[in-house]
Formats: C-alpha cells, sequence, structure tokens
C-alpha cells in the first residue's frame, strides 16, 4: 500500500470525523431507530393487551337476541333492546355494551357501545367479548376440539434436504442478507460522499496543485481507503445499537426463533464478506468514475441515479429470487455487472446458488471493479483541469 | 546535469488544433526563466505538460532528466498554478500539513507554523479557509507552493490578484529561494518584473518560440531598449 494513498486517506477520514454534520447523519439512523423502539415501547402494541379480559372495576352488559349465550353467562346478560343498552351506556349504568343480533350466524357481527376516550387506537376492549363468547363455546365442546377450533397451537417445521438431512434455510440465509442490508446503506449513504471527494478538488480549483504533489492513482485509492473507513464508522455505529436492541429482545419468540438457527459456516461468511468488499469497490469505482467525468457534485447527480437504480433493481424483482429454480432475469440479473452484487447476495441467502456460479460471479464483480477503478484514475487525470460542465456529445449543440 | 528543464521538441494537439508546434527550450539550474506570451500562446499548456497535467503530442518535457513524478522526492517542485484555490473547509493549518506531508516534509506543522509566523497568520491557524480573506489565502498558496526548499519553483502569474503587500512577500521569497539555488521558471505579463528577475526569457506566439534567450540579447537582436517594446511588437498586430 502507497504511503502517500494513506497519507490521503488519514487527511480525508480525520476532516469527515472532525465535521458534525458527519456525525449528524452518521447517528440519525440510529437515533430514529431508537426514537422508533422508544415510541413502541411506550406505546405500542407490545403494551397493549389485544385481548384484554374483564377486570373488577368495568361494569359490562349483553343482550343476547341470538340466544347463544349458555346459562354460566348469564350475570352479564340484560333484559331490554338495543336501545336500552344504549341509554344504560350514556347514562354509565355500564361501561361496556354488546348487542348480539338475531342473525349473528349469518352476518357476523355485534354492535359494540362505549364511551370513547379520544383517538382510541390501541382501545381493543371490544375483544373481551370475544373471550366471553369462545368460553361460552369451550364450555359446550371437547378441550381438544377447543385447540382444533382456535387454532391455538405450533406446528414445528423440519424441513429435509433432497438427501435428507436437516434443512435450515432461515439460518442459512440470515448473515448473507445482513451484509445485502449493509451493503443497501452503504449504497444509499456513500453514493453522494464518494462523488464530492472526487469532484472537491475541481470544485475548489485545487486539482493542479494536488495533482502536482502527488498521483490522480495515489489520490483516488486514498479517498477510497477513506471512503472504506468512514462506511465501517458508519457500519459499526448502526449496528452496534441494532445488536444491543436484538440482545434486549432476546427472549422475543421471533428474534429467539432467528437467533437459534443461525448457521455459522465459515466459508459461506467469507465468501459472502469477500463479495461485499468486492462490490463496495465496484460501487466506489462507479461513483468515483462518474464524479472524474464532471466538474460539480450537481453535474454529477444526474449520472449517479441510473447507476444506483441497476445496482439496486434486483430488490424490485425480490419475487423472482424466491423461486428454487432461478429463471431468465434472475440469471440476467445474476450476471449483468452493476446489478450483480446485489443479485449474487439474493441468491446466496435464498440458497439458490451453488459454488462454481458465486464463484464466478465473485469474479466477474472484481475484475469489473478494478476496470471501472483504472478507468476512473484515467478519466481522473484526464479531466483533473477540466472545469467545465460535461455533456455527452450527442446533448451538445451542433 | 546543467539543466533542470529540457524541453525538446514538444508538439501538443487538443483535437485537430494544434497548440504547440516544435517548441524546444531548457532551464538552468538555479537561474530564473521568463515563460513568456499573450493569452492563448501556450504557456500553461507547456506548464502543464511538464509537470505530467497533459501528455504531449509528441516530444519530451523532462524535469532534472527525467518525466516529472510527483511522488519523487529527489525532485521537489513547487507549482503556483494560474487557477488557485484551496479546501474551503479545512482549517489553514490542517490544508498546510497535508500538502506538508505530502510533499514529505519530516515536521510539517512546524514548517507551517514558522511559515505562518513569518507572514502574520499565526492567529488564524484554526480559522477555516473560507473565512480568510482573499490575500490571506494567497499567503497560504505560497506557503504550500514553496514547501520543502524545491528545486524547481513554477509561478504561473504570481502577482495576478496580489495586493501589494502580498507581491513585496512574493519578490522577497522568490529572491530567498533564488539565493539558496532554486531555478525559478515566472510566467507574468509585466515585463518589469521580467526584466529585474530574470536571467534568461522565451517568447511564445501561437504556441511557438519568437524570441529566447539572455534578455540583453534578445533586446539586440529586436534593436528595442525594452522587453515591453518588443512585446509590443510581436504581439501588438493580435489587438488590431
Amino acid at each position: 500500500m502507497s504511503n502517500v494513498a494513506l497519507k490521503v486517506a488519514k487527511f480525508e477520514v480525520l476532516r469527515q470525523l472532525k465535521k458534525p454534520a458527519f456525525w449528524a447523519a452518521i447517528l440519525l439512523m440510529p437515533l430514529l431507530i431508537g426514537f422508533i423502539y422508544f415510541i413502541s415501547f411506550t406505546f405500542g402494541t407490545e403494551n397493549v393487551d389485544m385481548n384484554p379480559t374483564l377486570d373488577e372495576n368495568t361494569k359490562m352488559a349483553i343482550t343476547d337476541d341470538a340466544g347463544i349465550l349458555g346459562p354460566e353467562m348469564s350475570q352479564y346478560v340484560i333484559n331490554g333492546d338495543k336501545e336500552y343498552g344504549v341509554e344504560m351506556v350514556k347514562n354509565g349504568e355500564v361501561d361496556l355494551y354488546f348487542h348480539i343480533p338475531k342473525d349473528f350466524v349469518e352476518n357476523k357481527k355485534v354492535d359494540f357501545y362505549h364511551i370513547s376516550e379520544g383517538l382510541d387506537i390501541f382501545n381493543f376492549d371490544g375483544n373481551i367479548l370475544k373471550g366471553i363468547l369462545a368460553q361460552n363455546a369451550a364450555m359446550k365442546v371437547d378441550p381438544a376440539d377447543v385447540v382444533a377450533l382456535t387454532g391455538n397451537f405450533e406446528i414445528v417445521d423440519n424441513k429435509l434436504t433432497a438427501s435428507g438431512e436437516n434443512e435450515n434455510a432461515l439460518g442459512k440465509a440470515v448473515i448473507p442478507i445482513a451484509i445485502l442490508v449493509v451493503f443497501f446503506m452503504f449504497i444509499a449513504l456513500f453514493g453522494n460522499r464518494f462523488l464530492m471527494a472526487t469532484v472537491e478538488e475541481k470544485e475548489n480549483r485545487i486539482s493542479e496543485m494536488i495533482l502536482t504533489t502527488v498521483s490522480s492513482k495515489h489520490l483516488i485509492i486514498g479517498k477510497i481507503i477513506a471512503m472504506m473507513v468512514l462506511g465501517l464508522v458508519q457500519i459499526v455505529t448502526f449496528v452496534v445499537p441494532v445488536l444491543i436492541l436484538v440482545f434486549l429482545n432476546r427472549e422475543n419468540p421471533m428474534i429467539s426463533t432467528i437467533l437459534s438457527s443461525i448457521e455459522i459456516d465459515p466459508v459461506t461468511i467469507a465468501m459472502n464478506i469477500i463479495l461485499f468488499i468486492a462490490s463496495v469497490f465496484l460501487y466506489a469505482g462507479t461513483c468515483i468514475f462518474i464524479g472524474s467525468l464532471v466538474s460539480t457534485a450537481r453535474d454529477a447527480s444526474s449520472f449517479i441515479g441510473p447507476a444506483i437504480i441497476a445496482m439496486v433493481f434486483p430488490l424490485y424483482f425480490m419475487q423472482l429470487f424466491f423461486a428454487p429454480e432461478p429463471g431468465a432475469i434472475v440469471y440476467f440479473l445474476t450476471y449483468f455487472p452493476l446489478s450483480a452484487p446485489i443479485a449474487l447476495m439474493l441468491r446466496s441467502g435464498f440458497g439458490t446458488l451453488g459454488t462454481v456460479e458465486f464463484l464466478i460471479g465473485l469474479a466477474e464483480v472484481s475484475v469489473c471493479a478494478i476496470i471501472v477503478i483504472r478507468l476512473a484514475v484515467a478519466t481522473f487525470q484526464k479531466n483533473a483541469i477540466n472545469f467545465e460542465t460535461f455533456r455527452p456529445k450527442f446533448l451538445k449543440r451542433r | 546535469m546543467k539543466n533542470i528543464v529540457e524541453v525538446k521538441n514538444f508538439k501538443m494537439k487538443f483535437g485537430n488544433k494544434t497548440v504547440i508546434s516544435n517548441l524546444s527550450f531548457e532551464v538552468k539550474k538555479g537561474e530564473i526563466f521568463g515563460l513568456l506570451g499573450s493569452n492563448g500562446s501556450g504557456k500553461t499548456t507547456t506548464l502543464r505538460a511538464l509537470l505530467g497535467l497533459y501528455t504531449p503530442t509528441e516530444g519530451e518535457l523532462l524535469i532534472d532528466g527525467k518525466k516529472y513524478n510527483p511522488e519523487d522526492s529527489s525532485v521537489i517542485v513547487g507549482y503556483l498554478p494560474e487557477e488557485r484555490g484551496l479546501y474551503r473547509k479545512e482549517t489553514v493549518i490542517d490544508t498546510m500539513t497535508y500538502f506538508g506531508e505530502l510533499k514529505g516534509l519530516k515536521d510539517p506543522k512546524e514548517w507551517s507554523l514558522k511559515y505562518l509566523k513569518r507572514v502574520g497568520l499565526l492567529d488564524k491557524i484554526n480559522e477555516k479557509i473560507e473565512k480568510l480573506s482573499g490575500g490571506q489565502q494567497q499567503k497560504i498558496q505560497l506557503g504550500i507552493t514553496i514547501m520543502g526548499n524545491p528545486k524547481l519553483l513554477i509561478l504561473d502569474e504570481p502577482t495576478k490578484g496580489f495586493d501589494p503587500m502580498n507581491r513585496k512577500l512574493l519578490m522577497e521569497i522568490i529572491d530567498e529561494l533564488h539565493q539558496k539555488g532554486t531555478a525559478i521558471i515566472l510566467i507574468t505579463h509585466y515585463m518589469d518584473e521580467v526584466e529585474k528577475l530574470c536571467d534568461r526569457v522565451i517568447l511564445l506566439k501561437d504556441g511557438k518560440a519568437r524570441a529566447y534567450g539572455k534578455i540583453s540579447d534578445i533586446k539586440k537582436e529586436f534593436g528595442k531598449k525594452s522587453l515591453d517594446q518588443i512585446f509590443v511588437e510581436i504581439y501588438g498586430g493580435e489587438n488590431e
């Protein structure tokens, strides 16, 4: 590694780390996650009882025109019609009133009346009747039938591979998909920064001074290293709070299922990390190539959009990647250079990518990354002191 | 080797347009050399090709016997380009230290502090460049240019936009470096500066050398008393 490239990288990293704007952008995501977590913790559904039971302070009345409630529930049943029940709510004689109409079995509807307490979006008091009706029904049938009818049992999924071994698709998918998420974040957060880093010398009219002090190759490599380091800082800043949240919620059934199923296969993990690194270089090279063609970040922004869309294109066809046998579109996206990284990561995650195909894809992404970075260096050197607005030839006025 | 710069049969084309044709000249070690000409005559293009920013169409441009490599620490070149700028959002000391590190200075921060003290900007070390006045920014650019005692100093219209105080400072610095043996290539439109400072000059017109040698010899050749008169004779027709 060139000493000069490292000096460039050090300067680029330190100047970014000193900027409050960098930390504001970097902390925005974890803060947002923390805020959402706080909101859901404080007001969210996990604190809301979706199947409440009747407490001793709540008075309830039911008019049962359908006649489905047994004598055990007679304490709640009142004599009178619907208007009478509604009046009881209005007068404060009861808190909750349910009217079970005659055609309940056909229409499957019950009227529920209570005094509103504002927006009330997390009020599930109406479900009290469901509990009472279920309890009423359970008293009339066999307990085994109750389990069968309520569906209140777990189906343990034991998948087998074609060779008869236990299949753990979810466990195998977790790490490749996590790497894909990190790569997606990198694309979303770093495209603009790469462009800015490339055009900054031109925008500040400093290209001549810098390129007579350091070679364009080492300047670009230094900038790429710096962006990688900053990306790592950003990813760590994002991932650590997520891991803390996962740890705090490790008893949650869904999270504990995922955690217990994660399959640590060092070879697969290493291959996916290598693919991630090659993909990052390909993306960085593409951004720098675009940046080297133009004079300002504003000019670059109109060209970077299509490149980003091509990169994330496989996500638009996500459902096609679930199929056990990849189709023509999936194959095209796997081998088209810009879409290859995400397509390979998806297929690796969903278990539809063989080792040979993975290695071919990895080789393609790596070779393309090298080509595009060399192209970017050459273009940067050529255009470094061109301060004109870039326009493709076919757009130029004759 | 006597020459710090050798330009041999240099030709430069941009598309179909030839901007420099068959240009050859040398700059001797330790001399102050004037690269003169009207706007568009090819001065800046020649310097950019010499510094590897442009690839010449034909010919050879050498500094200390080899093609210029900015990372070759055996030949330190200070270049103050016509297009000037700095990292506007960075502080004075960070910018100077960065360039000092790239130029291989042993203690770039210490060098920068000494320079800033000399030019009266020590109280601005932690200011962002964009907060400085134009004159103060010029001092920073000049400091970056002369870092590391360059063997060759290339100044492209150095006094353009300089206030009288900075112009005086620049002249002092040129003189100091010249005394230390630094060769200087000076591009300027001020002929009084050239007569005062330069040992030899080359006058370009349309990418070709119209005069080359010692100032006294050129005056004899053109039968004129001053470079101003020679300049008017060569380029006068361009404005008619």
